[in-house]
Protein backbone atom coordinates (compact mmCIF):
# COMPACT_ATOMS: atom_id res chain seq x y z
CA UNK A 1 0.00 0.00 0.00
CA UNK A 2 2.79 2.56 0.48
CA UNK A 3 4.45 1.45 -2.74
CA UNK A 4 1.24 2.16 -4.48
CA UNK A 5 0.54 5.70 -2.39
CA UNK A 6 4.13 6.91 -3.22
CA UNK A 7 3.76 5.77 -6.88
CA UNK A 8 0.35 7.85 -7.46
CA UNK A 9 2.28 11.19 -5.37
CA UNK A 10 5.11 10.66 -8.25
CA UNK A 11 2.82 10.57 -10.75
CA UNK A 12 0.72 13.15 -9.67
CA UNK A 13 3.73 15.44 -9.52
CA UNK A 14 5.63 14.38 -12.56
CA UNK A 15 2.46 14.82 -14.82
CA UNK A 16 1.70 18.55 -13.31
CA UNK A 17 5.45 19.62 -13.65
CA UNK A 18 5.19 18.57 -17.55
CA UNK A 19 7.88 15.54 -17.50
CA UNK A 20 4.92 13.64 -19.87
CA UNK A 21 6.61 10.64 -17.48
CA UNK A 22 2.96 9.12 -16.42
CA UNK A 23 1.47 9.23 -19.99
CA UNK A 24 4.51 7.41 -21.26
CA UNK A 25 4.14 4.52 -18.63
CA UNK A 26 0.80 4.29 -17.21
CA UNK A 27 -2.35 3.04 -18.85
CA UNK A 28 -4.65 6.01 -20.26
CA UNK A 29 -7.28 4.87 -18.01
CA UNK A 30 -4.62 5.00 -15.08
CA UNK A 31 -3.18 8.27 -16.02
CA UNK A 32 -6.35 9.94 -15.92
CA UNK A 33 -6.84 9.94 -12.60
CA UNK A 34 -3.37 11.19 -11.82
CA UNK A 35 -3.58 14.45 -14.18
CA UNK A 36 -4.99 16.80 -11.72
CA UNK A 37 -2.90 19.07 -10.45
CA UNK A 38 -1.86 21.76 -13.51
CA UNK A 39 -4.59 23.69 -13.14
CA UNK A 40 -5.24 27.11 -15.31
CA UNK A 41 -1.35 27.43 -15.74
CA UNK A 42 -2.04 29.73 -18.68
CA UNK A 43 -4.15 33.16 -19.15
CA UNK A 44 -6.89 32.98 -21.17
CA UNK A 45 -6.51 35.02 -24.45
CA UNK A 46 -10.80 35.22 -25.08
CA UNK A 47 -13.87 34.25 -23.58
CA UNK A 48 -15.01 31.11 -26.12
CA UNK A 49 -18.78 31.14 -26.19
CA UNK A 50 -20.37 27.72 -27.97
CA UNK A 51 -23.54 28.06 -29.47
CA UNK A 52 -26.48 26.89 -32.13
CA UNK A 53 -28.43 27.37 -35.22
CA UNK A 54 -31.08 25.28 -36.14
CA UNK A 55 -32.04 24.62 -39.84
CA UNK A 56 -35.95 26.10 -39.33
CA UNK A 57 -38.00 23.67 -41.66
CA UNK A 58 -40.39 26.41 -42.16
CA UNK A 59 -38.35 29.48 -42.72
CA UNK A 60 -35.79 27.77 -44.46
CA UNK A 61 -33.05 29.26 -42.22
CA UNK A 62 -30.51 28.79 -40.06
CA UNK A 63 -31.30 30.95 -36.56
CA UNK A 64 -30.61 30.69 -32.82
CA UNK A 65 -31.89 27.75 -30.72
CA UNK A 66 -31.13 27.65 -27.02
CA UNK A 67 -29.55 24.03 -26.22
CA UNK A 68 -29.43 24.41 -22.33
CA UNK A 69 -32.73 22.82 -21.86
CA UNK A 70 -31.47 19.66 -23.65
CA UNK A 71 -28.22 19.52 -21.73
CA UNK A 72 -29.98 19.97 -18.12
CA UNK A 73 -26.85 19.22 -15.90
CA UNK A 74 -25.16 22.98 -15.38
CA UNK A 75 -27.02 24.07 -18.37
CA UNK A 76 -25.66 27.46 -17.43
CA UNK A 77 -22.67 27.35 -17.49
CA UNK A 78 -19.37 25.74 -18.97
CA UNK A 79 -19.94 22.64 -17.13
CA UNK A 80 -22.31 22.29 -19.65
CA UNK A 81 -22.38 18.87 -21.70
CA UNK A 82 -23.03 20.80 -24.61
CA UNK A 83 -20.13 22.93 -23.70
CA UNK A 84 -18.00 19.75 -22.55
CA UNK A 85 -18.67 18.45 -25.87
CA UNK A 86 -17.73 21.03 -28.20
CA UNK A 87 -14.19 22.26 -26.20
CA UNK A 88 -13.17 18.45 -26.47
CA UNK A 89 -14.75 17.27 -29.38
CA UNK A 90 -15.09 20.87 -31.92
CA UNK A 91 -12.70 19.24 -34.29
CA UNK A 92 -14.00 15.38 -34.24
CA UNK A 93 -17.04 15.39 -37.06
CA UNK A 94 -18.21 11.97 -35.60
CA UNK A 95 -19.06 13.77 -32.22
CA UNK A 96 -20.19 16.44 -33.89
CA UNK A 97 -22.64 14.36 -35.70
CA UNK A 98 -23.97 12.90 -32.98
CA UNK A 99 -24.68 16.15 -31.27
CA UNK A 100 -26.45 17.30 -34.44
CA UNK A 101 -28.60 14.09 -34.15
CA UNK A 102 -29.17 14.60 -30.26
CA UNK A 103 -29.59 18.53 -30.97
CA UNK A 104 -32.26 17.76 -33.75
CA UNK A 105 -33.91 14.93 -32.11
CA UNK A 106 -34.69 16.93 -28.67
CA UNK A 107 -35.56 19.89 -30.55
CA UNK A 108 -38.24 18.52 -32.45
CA UNK A 109 -39.44 16.58 -29.78
CA UNK A 110 -40.06 19.85 -27.50
CA UNK A 111 -41.13 21.72 -30.28
CA UNK A 112 -42.59 20.30 -32.89
CA UNK A 113 -44.15 23.38 -34.00
CA UNK A 114 -40.50 24.67 -34.64
CA UNK A 115 -39.05 21.47 -36.28
CA UNK A 116 -34.93 21.79 -37.46
CA UNK A 117 -33.99 20.05 -40.04
CA UNK A 118 -29.96 20.52 -38.47
CA UNK A 119 -27.96 22.60 -37.39
CA UNK A 120 -24.87 25.16 -37.20
CA UNK A 121 -22.16 24.42 -34.66
CA UNK A 122 -20.14 28.09 -33.88
CA UNK A 123 -17.98 29.26 -31.35
CA UNK A 124 -17.25 33.44 -30.57
CA UNK A 125 -14.44 34.31 -29.17
CA UNK A 126 -14.75 37.36 -27.25
CA UNK A 127 -11.99 39.49 -26.43
CA UNK A 128 -10.77 40.24 -22.61
CA UNK A 129 -10.48 43.84 -22.02
CA UNK A 130 -6.63 44.86 -20.00
CA UNK A 131 -6.99 44.66 -16.30
CA UNK A 132 -8.60 47.52 -14.45
CA UNK A 133 -11.19 47.94 -17.57
CA UNK A 134 -14.81 48.71 -15.73
CA UNK A 135 -16.89 45.94 -17.56
CA UNK A 136 -20.34 44.58 -17.06
CA UNK A 137 -21.44 41.83 -15.36
CA UNK A 138 -21.19 38.45 -17.49
CA UNK A 139 -24.44 37.58 -18.92
CA UNK A 140 -25.42 35.11 -21.88
CA UNK A 141 -26.18 37.09 -24.64
CA UNK A 142 -28.20 36.45 -27.76
CA UNK A 143 -25.95 35.70 -30.71
CA UNK A 144 -27.78 38.24 -32.69
CA UNK A 145 -26.43 40.95 -29.39
CA UNK A 146 -22.56 40.39 -30.58
CA UNK A 147 -21.24 42.86 -32.62
CA UNK A 148 -19.91 41.38 -36.33
CA UNK A 149 -16.11 42.73 -35.01
CA UNK A 150 -16.18 39.33 -32.48
CA UNK A 151 -14.83 36.35 -34.26
CA UNK A 152 -16.80 33.63 -35.45
CA UNK A 153 -15.81 29.81 -35.78
CA UNK A 154 -18.11 27.45 -38.20
CA UNK A 155 -17.15 24.19 -36.72
CA UNK A 156 -20.27 21.91 -37.97
CA UNK A 157 -22.82 21.99 -40.36
CA UNK A 158 -25.53 19.60 -41.44
CA UNK A 159 -25.57 18.68 -45.01
CA UNK A 160 -28.07 20.22 -47.03
CA UNK A 161 -30.05 16.49 -48.55
CA UNK A 162 -29.78 15.46 -44.29
CA UNK A 163 -31.62 18.93 -43.75
CA UNK A 164 -34.21 18.76 -46.58
CA UNK A 165 -34.78 14.62 -45.36
CA UNK A 166 -35.35 15.24 -41.86
CA UNK A 167 -37.39 18.54 -42.89
CA UNK A 168 -39.50 16.41 -44.96
CA UNK A 169 -39.90 13.53 -42.60
CA UNK A 170 -43.86 13.87 -40.99
CA UNK A 171 -43.16 14.99 -37.11
CA UNK B 1 6.57 16.40 16.68
CA UNK B 2 9.31 14.44 17.65
CA UNK B 3 12.84 14.96 16.61
CA UNK B 4 14.87 11.49 15.18
CA UNK B 5 17.74 11.14 17.04
CA UNK B 6 20.51 12.53 14.20
CA UNK B 7 22.53 9.60 13.87
CA UNK B 8 19.41 7.58 11.88
CA UNK B 9 19.82 7.13 8.24
CA UNK B 10 17.03 9.65 6.13
CA UNK B 11 15.29 6.22 4.97
CA UNK B 12 15.29 5.17 8.80
CA UNK B 13 13.96 9.08 9.66
CA UNK B 14 11.48 8.82 6.87
CA UNK B 15 10.27 5.67 8.22
CA UNK B 16 9.99 7.21 11.88
CA UNK B 17 8.19 10.30 10.43
CA UNK B 18 5.50 8.39 8.86
CA UNK B 19 4.58 6.05 11.35
CA UNK B 20 4.75 8.42 13.96
CA UNK B 21 0.96 8.36 15.45
CA UNK B 22 -1.82 11.04 14.71
CA UNK B 23 -4.70 12.29 16.21
CA UNK B 24 -7.54 10.46 15.06
CA UNK B 25 -9.47 13.14 15.31
CA UNK B 26 -7.99 14.36 11.85
CA UNK B 27 -9.08 11.08 10.32
CA UNK B 28 -12.58 11.36 11.70
CA UNK B 29 -12.68 14.70 10.36
CA UNK B 30 -11.56 13.90 7.02
CA UNK B 31 -13.93 10.97 6.75
CA UNK B 32 -17.21 12.86 7.73
CA UNK B 33 -16.04 15.52 5.22
CA UNK B 34 -14.76 14.14 2.34
CA UNK B 35 -17.69 12.41 0.93
CA UNK B 36 -19.76 15.20 1.89
CA UNK B 37 -17.57 17.21 -0.74
CA UNK B 38 -17.67 15.24 -3.26
CA UNK B 39 -21.19 14.19 -2.89
CA UNK B 40 -22.55 18.15 -3.20
CA UNK B 41 -19.90 18.65 -6.18
CA UNK B 42 -21.88 15.62 -7.85
CA UNK B 43 -24.97 16.63 -6.70
CA UNK B 44 -25.67 18.89 -9.97
CA UNK B 45 -25.22 15.45 -11.64
CA UNK B 46 -27.13 12.88 -9.31
CA UNK B 47 -29.98 15.09 -9.91
CA UNK B 48 -30.06 14.18 -13.79
CA UNK B 49 -28.83 10.82 -13.48
CA UNK B 50 -30.24 9.56 -16.80
CA UNK B 51 -29.14 11.87 -18.46
CA UNK B 52 -25.73 11.34 -16.83
CA UNK B 53 -24.91 7.91 -17.84
CA UNK B 54 -27.88 6.56 -19.49
CA UNK B 55 -28.70 7.03 -23.36
CA UNK B 56 -31.70 9.90 -21.99
CA UNK B 57 -29.09 12.21 -22.54
CA UNK B 58 -26.04 13.41 -25.11
CA UNK B 59 -23.40 10.50 -24.88
CA UNK B 60 -19.72 10.80 -26.85
CA UNK B 61 -19.77 8.08 -29.53
CA UNK B 62 -16.48 5.61 -29.31
CA UNK B 63 -13.54 6.98 -30.77
CA UNK B 64 -11.85 4.18 -31.47
CA UNK B 65 -10.16 3.54 -28.02
CA UNK B 66 -6.99 5.33 -28.61
CA UNK B 67 -8.40 9.02 -27.95
CA UNK B 68 -6.99 10.46 -24.38
CA UNK B 69 -10.26 12.41 -24.49
CA UNK B 70 -11.84 9.06 -23.74
CA UNK B 71 -9.22 7.19 -21.24
CA UNK B 72 -11.63 4.35 -21.25
CA UNK B 73 -15.50 3.80 -23.35
CA UNK B 74 -17.58 2.34 -20.87
CA UNK B 75 -21.18 2.32 -22.65
CA UNK B 76 -24.55 4.16 -21.19
CA UNK B 77 -26.58 2.11 -18.76
CA UNK B 78 -30.61 1.83 -19.04
CA UNK B 79 -31.85 4.75 -17.16
CA UNK B 80 -33.30 2.70 -14.22
CA UNK B 81 -29.51 1.80 -13.57
CA UNK B 82 -28.06 5.37 -13.99
CA UNK B 83 -30.89 5.88 -11.22
CA UNK B 84 -29.87 3.31 -9.09
CA UNK B 85 -26.07 3.77 -9.74
CA UNK B 86 -26.63 7.80 -8.28
CA UNK B 87 -29.06 6.48 -5.33
CA UNK B 88 -25.94 3.67 -4.37
CA UNK B 89 -23.53 6.24 -4.46
CA UNK B 90 -25.21 8.73 -2.20
CA UNK B 91 -26.06 6.16 0.04
CA UNK B 92 -22.52 4.84 0.18
CA UNK B 93 -21.27 8.60 0.65
CA UNK B 94 -23.64 9.24 3.46
CA UNK B 95 -22.93 6.38 5.19
CA UNK B 96 -19.26 6.64 4.54
CA UNK B 97 -19.30 9.83 6.06
CA UNK B 98 -21.48 8.37 9.34
CA UNK B 99 -19.02 6.13 9.97
CA UNK B 100 -21.82 3.29 9.22
CA UNK B 101 -20.27 0.27 7.82
CA UNK B 102 -17.05 2.23 7.18
CA UNK B 103 -15.10 0.19 5.13
CA UNK B 104 -18.13 -1.76 2.44
CA UNK B 105 -19.40 2.07 2.27
CA UNK B 106 -15.66 3.19 1.67
CA UNK B 107 -15.34 0.07 -0.87
CA UNK B 108 -18.59 0.68 -2.77
CA UNK B 109 -17.77 4.56 -2.73
CA UNK B 110 -14.47 4.03 -4.61
CA UNK B 111 -15.82 1.71 -7.26
CA UNK B 112 -18.59 4.05 -8.11
CA UNK B 113 -16.41 7.20 -8.40
CA UNK B 114 -13.83 5.34 -10.28
CA UNK B 115 -16.66 4.52 -12.41
CA UNK B 116 -18.17 7.83 -12.79
CA UNK B 117 -15.49 9.35 -13.35
CA UNK B 118 -14.27 7.00 -16.26
CA UNK B 119 -18.06 6.53 -17.88
CA UNK B 120 -18.77 10.01 -18.86
CA UNK B 121 -15.60 12.49 -19.39
CA UNK B 122 -17.73 15.04 -20.23
CA UNK B 123 -18.55 15.32 -16.44
CA UNK B 124 -15.14 14.46 -14.94
CA UNK B 125 -13.17 17.37 -13.70
CA UNK B 126 -10.39 17.78 -10.83
CA UNK B 127 -12.65 16.70 -8.21
CA UNK B 128 -13.75 13.70 -10.29
CA UNK B 129 -10.59 12.36 -10.24
CA UNK B 130 -9.11 13.24 -6.55
CA UNK B 131 -12.14 11.76 -4.88
CA UNK B 132 -11.53 7.71 -5.62
CA UNK B 133 -8.58 8.12 -4.39
CA UNK B 134 -9.05 9.53 -1.57
CA UNK B 135 -11.52 7.03 -1.00
CA UNK B 136 -9.52 4.59 -1.13
CA UNK B 137 -7.45 5.79 1.61
CA UNK B 138 -10.20 5.83 3.97
CA UNK B 139 -11.23 2.27 2.87
CA UNK B 140 -7.44 1.13 3.68
CA UNK B 141 -7.50 2.84 6.85
CA UNK B 142 -9.23 2.58 10.14
CA UNK B 143 -11.08 6.05 9.48
CA UNK B 144 -14.55 4.21 10.94
CA UNK B 145 -12.59 3.28 14.19
CA UNK B 146 -14.31 6.43 15.77
CA UNK B 147 -16.77 9.66 15.55
CA UNK B 148 -19.06 7.75 13.79
CA UNK B 149 -21.86 4.69 14.31
CA UNK B 150 -19.64 2.01 13.60
CA UNK B 151 -17.55 3.62 16.85
CA UNK B 152 -20.35 4.05 18.38
CA UNK B 153 -21.61 0.58 18.13
CA UNK B 154 -18.54 -0.98 19.58
CA UNK B 155 -18.40 1.18 22.48
CA UNK B 156 -21.84 0.08 24.03
CA UNK B 157 -20.53 -3.56 23.15
CA UNK B 158 -17.31 -3.07 24.88
CA UNK B 159 -18.31 0.01 27.21
CA UNK B 160 -14.72 -1.06 29.03
CA UNK B 161 -12.39 -0.66 26.27
CA UNK B 162 -10.52 2.67 25.57
CA UNK B 163 -11.26 4.65 22.95
CA UNK B 164 -8.58 5.34 20.01
CA UNK B 165 -6.61 8.75 20.04
CA UNK B 166 -4.26 7.75 17.62
CA UNK B 167 -3.69 6.10 14.21
CA UNK B 168 -0.87 5.00 12.96
CA UNK B 169 0.76 7.89 10.94
CA UNK B 170 0.55 6.61 7.24
CA UNK B 171 -2.53 7.75 6.30
CA UNK B 172 -2.03 11.41 7.30
CA UNK B 173 1.14 11.50 6.19
CA UNK B 174 -0.56 10.73 2.54
CA UNK B 175 -3.03 13.26 2.93
CA UNK B 176 -0.04 15.83 3.72
CA UNK B 177 2.25 14.61 1.44
CA UNK B 178 -0.48 14.54 -1.39
CA UNK B 179 -1.85 18.64 -0.67
CA UNK B 180 1.91 19.35 -1.09
CA UNK B 181 2.56 17.41 -3.99
CA UNK B 182 -0.74 19.52 -5.29
CA UNK B 183 0.71 22.65 -4.42
CA UNK B 184 3.93 22.08 -5.62
CA UNK B 185 3.05 20.19 -9.31
CA UNK B 186 0.20 23.25 -9.34
CA UNK B 187 2.90 26.04 -8.96
CA UNK B 188 5.33 24.36 -11.08
CA UNK B 189 3.31 24.04 -13.91
CA UNK B 190 2.25 27.64 -13.22
CA UNK B 191 5.87 28.82 -13.55
CA UNK B 192 6.10 26.89 -16.54
CA UNK B 193 2.80 28.51 -17.90
CA UNK B 194 2.08 32.37 -18.16
CA UNK B 195 1.72 33.15 -14.18
CA UNK B 196 5.11 35.29 -14.31
CA UNK B 197 4.28 36.87 -17.57
CA UNK B 198 0.32 37.50 -17.87
CA UNK B 199 -2.64 38.34 -16.51
CA UNK B 200 -3.68 34.61 -15.88
CA UNK B 201 -5.68 35.70 -12.97
CA UNK B 202 -8.09 38.19 -14.28
CA UNK B 203 -7.90 36.30 -17.95
CA UNK B 204 -9.75 33.36 -16.28
CA UNK B 205 -12.84 36.46 -14.38
CA UNK B 206 -14.70 36.80 -17.57
CA UNK B 207 -17.02 33.95 -18.58
CA UNK B 208 -19.99 31.92 -16.90
CA UNK B 209 -17.64 31.35 -14.10
CA UNK B 210 -17.90 34.86 -12.79
CA UNK B 211 -19.32 34.81 -9.43
CA UNK B 212 -20.76 38.36 -8.13
CA UNK B 213 -17.94 38.57 -5.58
CA UNK B 214 -15.55 38.51 -8.32
CA UNK B 215 -16.95 40.97 -10.45
CA UNK B 216 -16.69 43.17 -7.11
CA UNK B 217 -12.98 42.63 -6.92
CA UNK B 218 -12.60 43.36 -10.52
CA UNK B 219 -13.96 46.82 -9.84
CA UNK B 220 -12.79 47.17 -6.56
CA UNK B 221 -8.86 45.92 -6.66
CA UNK B 222 -6.57 48.21 -8.37
CA UNK B 223 -4.93 46.87 -11.47
CA UNK B 224 -1.02 45.78 -9.51
CA UNK B 225 -3.41 43.54 -7.38
CA UNK B 226 -3.88 40.79 -9.61
CA UNK B 227 -0.16 40.42 -10.30
CA UNK B 228 0.68 40.18 -6.52
CA UNK B 229 -2.15 37.78 -6.17
CA UNK B 230 0.04 35.81 -8.33
CA UNK B 231 2.80 36.30 -7.04
CA UNK B 232 1.62 35.55 -3.71
CA UNK B 233 -0.16 32.11 -5.07
CA UNK B 234 3.41 31.38 -6.96
CA UNK B 235 5.25 32.11 -3.54
CA UNK B 236 2.85 29.84 -1.58
CA UNK B 237 2.73 26.43 -4.19
CA UNK B 238 5.84 26.46 -5.28
CA UNK B 239 7.35 26.79 -1.97
CA UNK B 240 4.54 24.50 -0.08
CA UNK B 241 7.02 21.75 0.19
CA UNK B 242 9.46 24.08 2.38
CA UNK B 243 6.46 26.31 3.97
CA UNK B 244 4.39 22.54 5.68
CA UNK B 245 8.02 21.17 6.39
CA UNK B 246 9.48 23.85 8.54
CA UNK B 247 7.59 24.14 12.07
CA UNK B 248 7.53 27.97 11.70
CA UNK B 249 6.19 28.52 8.70
CA UNK B 250 3.40 25.98 8.75
CA UNK B 251 0.67 27.83 10.34
CA UNK B 252 0.89 30.64 8.35
CA UNK B 253 1.34 28.52 5.54
CA UNK B 254 -2.15 26.58 6.51
CA UNK B 255 -4.28 30.05 6.68
CA UNK B 256 -2.61 31.25 2.57
CA UNK B 257 -3.66 28.09 1.53
CA UNK B 258 -6.91 28.12 3.37
CA UNK B 259 -7.36 32.29 2.21
CA UNK B 260 -6.08 30.85 -1.33
CA UNK B 261 -9.00 27.80 -1.40
CA UNK B 262 -11.38 30.66 0.03
CA UNK B 263 -10.81 33.57 -2.91
CA UNK B 264 -11.22 30.33 -5.55
CA UNK B 265 -14.43 28.97 -4.29
CA UNK B 266 -16.16 32.63 -3.73
CA UNK B 267 -14.89 33.76 -7.43
CA UNK B 268 -14.87 30.65 -9.93
CA UNK B 269 -18.46 29.44 -9.47
CA UNK B 270 -18.94 25.97 -9.95
CA UNK B 271 -15.46 25.28 -8.85
CA UNK B 272 -16.35 26.32 -5.30
CA UNK B 273 -16.48 22.04 -4.60
CA UNK B 274 -13.01 21.95 -5.44
CA UNK B 275 -12.02 24.94 -2.98
CA UNK B 276 -13.77 22.93 -0.74
CA UNK B 277 -12.77 19.58 -1.25
CA UNK B 278 -9.21 21.15 -0.74
CA UNK B 279 -9.77 23.13 2.07
CA UNK B 280 -11.23 19.94 3.81
CA UNK B 281 -8.07 18.14 2.50
CA UNK B 282 -5.77 21.04 4.51
CA UNK B 283 -7.46 21.27 7.43
CA UNK B 284 -7.50 17.63 8.26
CA UNK B 285 -4.18 17.46 7.26
CA UNK B 286 -2.44 20.48 8.96
CA UNK B 287 -5.38 22.05 11.34
CA UNK B 288 -3.37 22.30 15.04
CA UNK B 289 -7.00 21.96 16.45
CA UNK B 290 -7.22 18.34 16.63
CA UNK B 291 -3.61 17.71 18.29
CA UNK B 292 -5.84 17.31 21.83
CA UNK B 293 -6.17 14.17 23.61
CA UNK B 294 -9.44 13.24 23.03
CA UNK B 295 -10.84 11.13 25.83
CA UNK B 296 -14.50 10.82 24.57
CA UNK B 297 -15.91 8.90 21.98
Amino acid sequence: MLAAGVVYLLAVWLDAIGTGIPTQVLPRPVRFFVQEAALFPHAATEVVEWRVEGWMCAEQHFAEIDVRPFFPIRRDDKESRFYRAMFFHHRERKVMQALDEYIVRRQNSADPERRIGGVLLLSLRVPIPPPGSAEPRYQRLPLSSFPPAIERSYWYITGTEVRSQRCSESP
Amino acid sequence: MKRAPARLGLLERARLWLDEPQPIARLGFLRAAIPLVVLGFLSSRLVHADDWLSPVGFRVPYLGGNDWRQPLYLPAVPAPVAWAIAVALVLAGICLAAGLFTRPAAALFTFLLVYVALADRLEAFTVSKLAPMLSLALLVSPSGARYGIDAWRQARRHPDAPAPTHVSGGVIRFFQVLLVVMYSGAGIAKLRGGWLSSDVLWSHLHDDYQTSVAWLLMRTLPQGAWQGLQILTLAFEVGAPLWFALRWTRRPAFYVGLGMHAMIGLMFGPVVWFGLLMGVLLIGSYASWFVVPQTRR
